[in-house]
Parts: C-alpha cells; structure tokens; sequence
C-alpha cells in the first residue's frame, strides 16, 4: 500500500513537472518574443532586446527551464506581460472561485446523480428508463447552451438569481453562494446525468451479483441490500467519476466562467490566451496540472478506502 | 457467470421479458441498430445535418454574410424561417453553413485520436510488460494534464489555428483512446485464434490487422462515437469563448455567444444554434450507445415479483416430509416454462439430490423453493409445502421469515457469493445478530464457533480477511457457515463443490454429510455429477427439461435405473474422471437437452432415446415406480414396464455396455474419495 502511493505521488511529480516543460517548450515554440508583446505594437527593437534580456529570454534553454523551475519552487510564478501584476498573487485570489465553482457543483452532481440513478436502478421499469434516457440527453447538452436557458429561465422571466457577477465569500456568504448558484446549476445539468448514469448502471450491476443473492438467502431486509450492500458496490465507479468530473468540470469552467463573467482561472486563462500574455499561461497551466494531480491522489486514497481489494494488496 | 448454460437464464429470462426486440448476436448490422427508434432518429438527424452542412453553399437562401439592417433580431418568418441575428443576417443559412467545421474539425481529432492510440495500444499489448508500463505511464500522465486549459494555451502561442488545434486535442485523447483499447487489444489477443493465427506464422501487422483490430470493433466505434460528441462540444466551447473562425464566417460557438448577449432583447437567438448543436451531440451519443449495446443491458430490471399463485391446500401425501413439492412450475413471466410438473418430498435428516445435464431446470427448482428465482422469472404453478406451511405465493416480507432461518442456501460459486466490500466478520456477524437476536460481541463468538463448526482452524484470521483474501474451498466453508447463521432445518446446495478443485470437493462433501449426521439437517443438492449423488444422497430426482423423469433412493434408481434417460446418463458415464464434470463424457447420448418453449409434447427425452417408438410422442402421466424403495418414486416413461421386463441396457456409443454403480451410496463411508464418481 505504501509502495503502491510512493509510485503515484512519483507519478504526480512527474505529471507536473512534464506539464511545466510542455508548457515551456510551447511558450518557446512561439514565432516573436515575450519582449514583443510586452513592448506592445508600438515597441521599437531595442525595446524588446531590452525586455527579453530582463526576462532571461537570451539565455541558454535548459538555462531558464531550471531558472523557471527554481521560481516555481518558491511559488513565483512570474510577472504578466501586459500589465506586470504578479501572476502567482493574480492566479491565487482566482483559484478559489474556480475551485469552489468546480467543488459545489461535483458535489450536487454527486448528490442528485446518486439520488436519480439509485431510483432508476431500484424502481426499473417505465420510470427507470425515463431517468435513464432523460440523462443520456442532459450529459450531451453543450454546459454554455444551459447556462444561458438557465439564466433566462431563472434569472430574467423568475428573477430568482443574478445572472452574473461573483461576490466574495468573505463579503457576503449568501451573496457568494447565489453568485454561484447558476453556474453550479449549469455544470450540474451535465454533471449529474454521468453521475446518475454511472450510479444506475453500479446499482444494476451490484443487484445482479452473486453476494446479493446470499443476503437475500440469509433473510437479509431489502433496504440493507440495497441502501448498504448494493450501494457500496456501486461506490467505487461513482466516486471514481467523481472525481473525473471534477477535473472535467475544472476545466470546463472557463467557458461558464466567460458566460457568468465570475474572475476564476478559466477567464484568466481565456484572457491570456488572447493577449498572448505567456508567463500567466504557464501559470494557469501549472496550477490546473497541480489541481488534477491532488485531485486524482485523492481520489486514489477514497477508493482504497472503499475497496478491500486495492486497501489490502 | 459460469460455464453451465442454466444460471444463464438469468440473462436469457431478461431478454424473454423485454418489450422490444433484443437482437440475437453481439454483431448487430446498422438496419437492427435502427430499430430502437432513438437511434434510428439519431443517425436519421446526423445523415441530415452531414448532407445539408456540406452542401449548404448550393442551397441556402441567403449568403452568410447578407445583411438586412430592416429585419434585425426577428423570429422565424417566411422569409427567414430561423429567424435573424443582430446584424439581419438569415440563421437557418448560417446554421448549417457553419455545421461543415465542426463536422470535419471533431472528424480529425477522432481520427488523430485513434491514430496515435489504436497501434501504441496493439503494440503495448504485443510486446508485453515492460513497453506497456513505460507506454502506460506516459500516457497516465498525458491524460492528467487539463486539455482545456492546455489547448488555450496552445492558441495562445500559435494562434486560432483550429485543425492544428483539435489535431492536438486529439493527441491529449489519444491517451485515453490508448487505455481503453489496451484492455480490449490485450483480452482479444487472448482468445484462441488469435493464437492459433500467431501459431500458424501470421506476422505480427498481420495479426493485428487481420485478427485483433476486428475484434475490438464494436469498442472502437463506440469511443469513436462518444469522442466525436466530445470534440463537437469542446470545438464549439472554443469558438464560443472567441476561438474560433473570424467574422462573418459563421460557427454555433459564436452564434451561441452572440445568443447570449441579446438574451435580454431576442431570446429567440439562443433557439436554433443551440437545440442543432445539442440535437448533434444527442445523436452521436444515442448511437455510441445503441452500438454497445446498452439498453439491451440496462433492461434487467430487479423488479420484486408480487405474483400470487394459487395453489392447493391438500393434506401432504407423505405426513413424514418436511418438504413436499408438488406439481412446481416455473416460467419466464410471459414466456416459456422452465420447469414443468416438478414434485419431490423430503424428509427430516436426507439428503436429495437434483440431477441432470445442465439446462434441465434443477437450479430453478431449487432457487424457486426460497423464492430466489432471477428477475422475470416465477414460480407459475403448484406447491410448495415447507413443514405444512405454503411458501409459493407469500410475498418476500414473509419468505425472509423463512430464510435464513428455516431454510438457508449456499451457491455454485463462493468466490462471488460473498460481498466483496466487506469482512468475513461483518457478514456472519450481522444475520446472526438479526437471526438468533445476540449482541456484537456474542455475534462475534458465535461466528468464531460457526466457522470452527465448517472446519476452519484459525477463525480469528480468517474473521478479519476480506473474501477475495480466501481460497474457493475457504470461501465455501465461509458460505456454509453464513448458511448456518440461523440454525436452518434444510440446506439448498446449488452445485457446492462444482467451482473446486477435486481435493477441497472431497472435505466440503464430507463437511456436509457430517452436518446432515450431527444436526439432523435435511439437504437438497443440485448437481450434474453422479458421484457426488451416490456419495452423499438418500434420495434422488434426475431432472430431463423441467421435469422429474425418474425418482426415489439413491439405492433403487442408481442401481437399476427405469427411465432411460437415468440408464444413459449412467451408462455414458462409467467411470467419471476425478474433477470431470459428467455432461462432457455424454457424447453418447446423441443430441442436446431442448431448450424451455420447444419441448415436445410426449416424452421429452424421446428424441434422443433409444428406445422411442411412436407411442412416445403422446402426452402420459408418470407412473409411481415399483420395487424396493421406491414407495415415493415416479418414472416418467410410457415404456416403462416393457423397458424392464425386457432388461435393456443403454448402448453407449463410446462405451460399448452398460456399467451398473457397484458400491452402496446408502452408507458411504467417510473414509471413500468421495469424488471417485460412479464406481464399477
């Protein structure tokens, strides 16, 4: 067991720091400089010798990979091409609003997901396949289509929600959360139907198992086989799928993020991609790399702590 | 499942009782695929959108980048039958003008996608360990990066370059593409022609292209569907973040942006780009999901049965049994019988055994006698009279008043018949707890007792383990130990030492002859293997397609069998191997047991008997048997009195004569193999 997460946290290592160099390279791969766009249209040659210079741009490659790398360590992320703000200060007061986003709605879709394919899986029949087809349309449904339903169903003809705009947990805790409401509402449209798909098929598959079968031997009540015995079976693939989802729904934050104008990562990493601002790309880079990464060592901890098999081998 | 063709009426009976059609094979054409009507919409509305996107230049009514300032932000018309956008421009032109991109875009990261991951796969699985750990990493880490947000990345360096762009997107998926198609490649290569095919000097391209890539088909196309709706979504996320083809050329990624933005004064706008573009992805992923088959899967519906059987109330005919059954119908709920007219009683202390090739209904009976029949299938007639009392017909509420406690099973396979997610302890220490109303800590001593009671020395540890943590024989043990956690008078044995090896056979058998011996406890044992009847049986029903053909003592039927089904089965079978299941040594009874639903109306077995003669085919009651020991028996054979006045053996084929059972199951002794089969 032990071995066993020494290799993946080996592993995590190494997914970051290969997500570090293929960034890197990327950055390096550009026609132009860091100086060019940071001098702006307007900058004069000697202008952009001067910024790359500063920017350690006339230095040997691996030179300023390991210099990147030593900065990394010290979580310095660097300064922004286009207006010189400390990417790392920048990306840190982001992260928690896409984090928050992506968390709350894994957790509904976590939540409704189970309820609905637990139903479906128990209740079968006409009811069963409803919920069933009903989210093999909700998960194809494109999240940013949803979102924009939403906001005129809930916020324009309701007016239940504000359609935009992100107010600070620490300001206001209510503001926060109905701030968050929509967009967690448009992920979990898609978010839940996995969940509920994966969670319906476990339960079907946990209830046709053999074990199943001797606890029904054995007089077991039908509520313990299915709420405890089936459940747990059908545990693994869901928290599995979780947590991809989480990972999905982190990155697909960006375009709920640009459609609910909230300051994560996603709008953050939008804006630097249109500005060419390659210093805060990187950063966005490494900071999702690094969010998947925890995310999946987690993940890998909850299911050894759910299956026998993986926590004693 | 197992190898025996009966528990797969589990999947069989799930296929009788689905409304719609089931396509008979795994290779279903493109017309069957039709047929579920979601799809047959699906592929209808792809092959649409495909015809109309590409040719849209020849037909739409107006040019993409038309203006009409007078008509700005309107809903659907006769003149612009979608409506227009904020510049007057006409949306159903647009709409399908734009679908080309994304149709070709999402086309080639599949196809990048499938590229890279489809031969890194078949190679992996090729060269064995130690590519595929180095191959596996990579690709572990490929697929931890956050494509999304690699891919703005990306577009920031170089720029909205959309097919280089998706083209690496396709690269990020083909690691994804890699693991799944790894798994697949490795468990085709496994199958036998493959082999055969590498054995025979098939290059190694050869193989792959001849024989494993057609295996993995029906997985390719599906994931091939599934990430084509992915590229769709994220091709068009992009163009609706910006990222994507520059005005006035028009993409539903920026049709749904603009959407957005005039949500307030045209909602009409987020209408058609969106329900197309939703409408799209639905398809392909309706049609992932009709290839791989999955309503077929999800159709098994664990409905609790709530159907009532009347059934007669009639004194028992033998005021000594514990059991009767009487007349015992099963079937598929609307559909064909499984077992038909099955009657057998059982006194306190015998053992019974169910006898037959497999597919003749003797694990229906014996799963309907506790009301465990799989879902779609149900007891549809006669009795079942548990110490007088009738169990068909009461509702699972009152049948777990009897399970467990008066009448407890244990299964074919104790790999799997225990949960897997928790403890030896838990799952003993919770029916006993309930059954016998002790505390935890007696529960736990109870336990310790029950699992030393089935002959397991160190209980302690094995308490503690988790069930795949045990051997086949542990895990029986385990299981006849859950059995035993509410004191039952009978016990159901489903094939108990099938899934074991011979030696473990031999100690569970004597475990449960010195259970029937020390606690007076009444057996009916399900099997396909003669010796383990003779071994450890009083009793006897050999069971030909869902009837009893011949019953009574072991002594009597074994000895001198009346039906010649029991003479075949005998005489087919003189010296069972060790180990060796008898239905693989029955070459010489020509043909195979019916299938339920194409039972003739006569003497099932005719078709196959030697002895047939046309007064078989018509229908007959059985008849109680003579002889010695024999008071409750019956044979089903029309011929009987002439068959044994006529001494006849079963001529078998490959054995040349009929070799009698020699030794006396009545009193085995513990002391025998108990596996040693049918002695000569």
């Amino acid at each position: 067991m032990f071995a066993y997460l020494a290799r993946r946290l080996a592993l995590a290592v190494l997914t970051v720091l290969a997500a570090v160099l293929i960034s890197f390279l990327l950055v390096h791969a550009t026609p132009g400089s860091p100086g060019a766009i940071r001098a702006g249209a307007g900058g004069t040659a000697a202008e952009i010798a001067r910024y790359n210079s500063e920017l350690g741009w006339d230095q040997p490659l691996w030179r300023q990979f390991l210099d990147y790398l030593g900065q990394l360590v010290r979580l310095d992320f660097g300064t922004s091409l286009i207006d010189s703000k400390d990417i790392g200060a920048d990306l840190g007061q982001r992260l928690p609003v896409t984090a928050s986003i992506a968390l709350l709605a894994t957790l509904l879709s976590g939540l409704v997901g189970v309820l609905l394919g637990v139903t479906a899986a128990v209740r079968g029949g006409r009811f069963g396949r409803f919920i069933t087809s009903s989210s093999g349309v909700a998960l194809s449904l494109p999240a940013f289509w949803v979102g924009i339903l939403l906001v005129f169903v809930l916020s324009l003809q309701l007016g239940w929600l504000p359609a935009t705009g992100y107010t600070r947990f620490t300001d206001d805790p209510v503001g926060w959360l109905t701030s968050l409401a929509l967009p967690v509402l448009t992920l979990t449209v898609g978010g839940a139907a996995v969940i509920a798909r994966t969670a319906g098929a476990g339960m079907r598959e946990a209830l046709r198992q053999e074990h199943i079968r001797t606890l029904r031997a054995v007089g077991t009540p039908e509520w313990r086989i299915r709420y405890l015995h089936a459940l747990r079976y059908a545990s693994v693939p869901v928290v599995s799928v979780l947590g991809i989802q989480f990972i999905a729904l982190f990155g697909g934050s960006v375009i709920i993020e640009n459609l609910f104008a909230l300051p994560g990562l996603g709008q953050a990493s939008q804006a630097a991609s249109s500005s060419h601002d390659l210093p805060a790309l990187v950063g966005v880079v490494v900071i999702a790399t690094i969010v998947v990464v925890v995310t999946n060592l987690l993940l890998e901890l909850v299911v050894a702590a759910l299956d026998p098999k993986v926590r004693t081998s | 499942m197992s190898v025996l063709p009966l528990p797969d009426m589990d999947g069989a009976a799930a296929d009788e009782v689905a409304t719609e059609p089931v396509p008979p094979s795994r290779r279903r054409g493109l017309p069957q695929l039709l047929r579920r009507p979601g799809s047959g919409l699906g592929v209808a509305w792809l092959v649409f959108l495909v015809i109309a996107s590409f040719t849209a230049p020849l037909w739409r009514p107006y040019e993409v980048d038309e203006q009409d300032l007078a008509h700005r932000l309107e809903g659907p018309s006769g003149a612009h039958w979608l409506g227009t956008d904020p510049n007057g421009r006409d949306i159903l032109s647009r709409i399908f003008t734009a679908g080309a991109e994304p149709l070709l875009v999402s086309t080639l990261t599949v196809l990048v996608a499938f590229g890279i991951g489809i031969p890194l796969a078949l190679m992996a699985a090729q060269r064995g360990r130690r590519t595929e750990q180095v191959t596996s990493r990579l690709t572990e880490i490929v697929m931890a990066l956050p494509s999304t947000i690699l891919l703005l990345a990306v577009i920031g360096v170089i720029g909205i370059k959309i097919y280089l762009v998706m083209g690496i997107l396709g690269v990020l998926i083909s690691a994804v593409v890699y693991r799944i198609m790894l798994g697949v490649a490795q468990s085709v290569r496994q199958r036998l022609y493959v082999d055969a095919a590498r054995v025979n000097g098939l290059g190694s391209l050869a193989v792959n292209l001849r024989h494993v890539l057609p295996g993995m088909a029906t997985v390719i196309a599906v994931q091939a569907a599934q990430l084509f709706g992915i590229a769709l979504l994220i091709q068009s996320g992009l163009a609706f973040l910006g990222f994507g083809p520059a005005e006035p050329q028009p993409s539903w990624g920026v049709m749904i942006q603009t959407a957005s933005q005039h949500i307030y004064d045209a909602p009409w706008l987020m209408v058609p780009t969106g329900l197309v573009l939703a409408l799209t992805v639905v398809a392909v992923n309706e049609l992932a999901d009709a290839i791989a088959g999955k309503v077929t899967a999800e159709r098994v519906v664990p409905r609790r049965r709530s159907r009532v059987v009347a059934s007669s109330t009639a004194a028992p005919a033998d005021p000594d049994a514990v059991l009767e059954v009487r007349d015992l119908s099963v079937a598929v709920d609307g559909g064909p019988q499984l077992v038909t007219g099955v009657s057998f009683a059982l006194r306190p202390g015998r053992v019974l055994g169910l006898v037959g090739e497999s597919g003749c209904g003797k694990t229906m009976t014996a799963r309907a006698l506790l009301g465990l029949l799989p879902d779609g299938v149900s007891v549809s007639g006669g009795s079942i009279l548990w110490q007088g009392r009738e169990l068909v017909g009461l509702p699972d509420s009152r049948l777990n008043d009897v399970r467990g406690r008066e009448i407890a099973m244990i299964s074919q396979e104790p790999m799997v018949a225990l949960d897997p997610m928790f403890s030896v302890a838990y799952q003993l220490i919770q029916p006993i707890r309930r059954l016998r109303g002790v505390g935890r800590a007696e529960a736990r001593k109870i336990a310790a007792e029950l699992l030393t009671s089935v002959g397991i020395v160190d209980a302690e540890r094995v308490l503690k383990t988790y069930p795949h943590q045990l051997s086949g024989g542990m895990a029986q043990r385990v299981c006849i130990a859950l059995a035993l956690t509410g004191k039952p008078k009978l016990l159901i044995a489903d094939e108990p030492t099938t899934a074991l090896d011979v030696t473990v056979q031999a100690e569970i058998l004597s475990l449960l002859r010195a259970l029937v011996r020390d606690t007076g406890l009444s057996v009916v044992i399900v099997s396909h293997d003669l010796g383990v009847v003779a071994d450890i049986c009083d009793d006897v029903a050999v069971m030909y397609a869902g009837e009893v053909v011949e019953s009574g003592s072991v002594a009597a039927v074994l000895d001198d069998p009346a039906h010649p089904y029991t003479m075949a089965l005998l005489g087919a079978n003189p010296h069972v191997p060790d180990g060796e299941p008898v239905p693989r040594r029955l070459a010489s009874i020509a043909g195979t047991v019916p299938p339920p639903g194409s039972w003739p109306t006569g003497c099932r077995f005719a078709a196959r008997c030697q002895f047939a003669q046309e007064q078989c085919t018509v229908p007959f009651v059985p008849f109680p048997a003579h002889g010695d020991g024999r008071a409750t028996g019956s044979v089903r054979c029309i011929r009987v009195e002439e068959l044994a006045r006529a001494h006849v053996t079963w001529d078998a084929d490959d054995v040349g004569a009929v070799v009698l059972v020699g030794a006396d199951p009545l009193e085995p002794a513990d002391e025998t193999a108990p596996t040693a089969g049918v002695r000569s």
